[in-house]
């Protein structure tokens, strides 16, 4: 991930097509398109899994069936806990065979229609719930030395909750964190800088034009009109944490993909 | 082994109107999805079929719109799906509906086993699946929650009850309905999404399953419809917690014990 960061690649987010499209070829020429304008880039496509608990197709899935080339410093799947442990082996074989490394391991947000990992499916004996540590653990045990695992780190949740969480995830094999989405400085992320300086840090920019869509992230109540320039607070960002990667997250496409590309020189 | 899957599609409600006149729910405008409980037929007709081999044909009753559901089930990886529309079978009650499949899974011929779920959510009658074990005259285990044993002429079933279980046994052919305990629903792969929308789902009419017209639709069901009305509203109420943390906690703790929910 250093590499990432010492070549200035972008972290660009995006998700599949939703299990409920009803308009899938489009959906998928899309995707497609996004992801090859991605990779043209030079930049890394984080492609998320069921974001929101909404049902969509698995990034691997969407690789394997657009036959999708992989640039394996290019590619980042999320993968989070609800899935059976079939999906999960098959996800995590896929990855393998297609020569995808990076992977950010989150508990994630499930849904009815969601299945979750039950502890004895990742061979966790003193847990009642799969967690992101749990199933890091599991992907470190069973595929060795095949995967750069990544995590979540939130601001907003209490702090020092966080950063127990983050030291299990820490001991359970973590090589890097991204960041939940900031706006400007965030003086818990500074003390996430500070208690781990050896590791890669990427900081979430925020850049949709909708703020408010972050009030539930952050947990208080952003007002709908309230005014946000995106690529302006990317540029702040880039100045207060110059050195560490950045990942963007709702990137529109059509009006700002092009803005970015002489922003971080 | 030859699997049918009865499945069907439903108002993706909780909120369902009744229309005044033929008390039946208004499917108009609101958005249709395949029965929550069909999807657990589905994936233990497909668990099965992937271990034992055969077949799984998925089958249902409905309007054209129907067809959706039937993608549905073929996209998680049932083989083929027949549909059985006309206007001719529009209005019939469970009666009715099951005598239509039961027509359709004699036509298919030579199945095995029917699975369906234990009920539909619009209709909550939990009757389809033992009507069509009726009306064919087969056996049947309805709340089934494990299949247990396959042999190739029976199948051994737990079934749930209010009391506790019971262990049967039943020769095929056999009809069982299906509880949520049963598995685990697949999600659908996109490779069997789009290999959904390519296949052929042929529409079965009543002359196609010889079926006797006197008994689908209005004029074959014993079921009329006198009056349709809504619960009454749940009542419920908000208890707010104060205090440390840790009081917040042991008071949530204490208000759900007292609920028996832990």
């Amino acid at each position: 991930m250093i590499y990432h960061i010492q070549n200035k690649i972008y972290h660009v987010e995006f998700l599949p097509p939703k299990q409920d499209s009803e308009k899938l070829e489009k959906d998928l020429e899309i995707f497609s398109n996004k992801y090859l304008r991605v990779m043209d880039s030079g930049y890394c496509a984080c492609i998320t899994d069921n974001a929101m608990g909404l049902l969509s197709f698995q990034g691997t899935e969407m690789i394997e069936e657009l036959d999708l080339p992989v640039i394996p410093e290019q590619v980042m799947i999320h993968l989070n806990t609800f899935h059976t442990k079939d999906d999960l082996d098959n996800i995590l074989d896929i990855c393998k065979s297609k020569g995808i490394r990076h992977l950010l391991i989150i508990t994630g947000d499930g849904s009815e229609r969601l299945p979750k990992l039950q502890p004895s499916d990742v061979g966790a004996t003193d847990v009642e719930s799969v967690t992101s540590v749990e199933l890091l653990k599991y992907i470190n045990r069973e595929y060795p030395d095949t995967f750069v695992l990544g995590v979540a780190f939130n601001p907003y949740e209490p702090e020092e909750h966080e950063f127990e969480k983050m030291e299990r995830k820490m001991k359970a094999g973590a090589t890097f964190i991204i960041t939940q989405p900031l706006i400007e400085r965030n003086e818990v992320v500074d003390r996430l800088l500070k208690k781990y300086p050896e590791i890669p840090v990427i900081v979430d920019a925020w850049m949709s034009r909708k703020l408010h869509l972050l009030s539930e992230a952050v947990g208080y109540e952003i007002p709908e009109n309230t005014e946000f320039d995106p690529i302006s607070t990317l540029k702040i960002l880039h100045k207060l944490y110059p050195e560490y990667g950045i990942y963007l997250s709702l990137l529109g496409f059509k009006t700002q993909y092009d803005l970015i590309k002489d922003i971080w020189v | 082994m030859k699997i049918v899957v009865c499945i069907k599609q439903v108002p993706a409600t909780n909120d369902a109107k009744i229309d005044p006149e033929t008390k039946r729910i208004v499917r108009k405008g609101i958005k249709a999805i395949l029965n929550p409980f069909d999807t657990y037929a589905v994936e233990e007709g497909v668990q099965l079929r992937d271990k034992f081999g055969g077949e799984v044909i998925a089958l249902s009753m409905g309007p054209p719109k129907a067809e959706e559901s039937l993608r549905e089930a073929v996209s998680v990886g049932v083989d083929r799906a027949i549909l059985l529309s006309d206007r001719a079978f529009g209005g019939s009650d469970t009666w009715a509906t099951s005598y239509a499949l039961a027509k359709a899974i004699e036509k298919i011929g030579d199945v095995d086993l029917v699975i369906c779920g234990k009920q539909a959510i619009d209709g909550d009658t939990a009757q389809v699946g033992p009507g069509i074990a009726a009306h064919l005259d087969w056996l049947q285990a309805t709340y089934v929650m494990a299949v247990k044993e396959i042999s190739s002429s029976s199948i051994r079933v737990k079934r749930m009850h209010e009391d506790g279980y019971d262990i049967c046994e039943m020769s095929f052919p056999t009809v069982i309905t299906v509880v949520k305990d049963i598995n685990t629903p697949r999600v659908p792969s996109l490779k069997g999404r789009l290999a959904s929308k390519k296949c052929e789902i042929p529409v079965w009419k009543p002359n196609d399953i010889g079926a006797d017209t006197s008994k689908i639709g209005l004029d074959g069901s014993p079921t009329r419809v006198i009056k349709t009305q809504p619960p009454p509203p749940r009542h419920t109420s908000t208890k707010k917690i104060e205090g440390s943390s840790i009081e917040c906690a042991q008071s949530l703790l204490r208000e759900l014990r007292l609920r028996s929910i832990v």
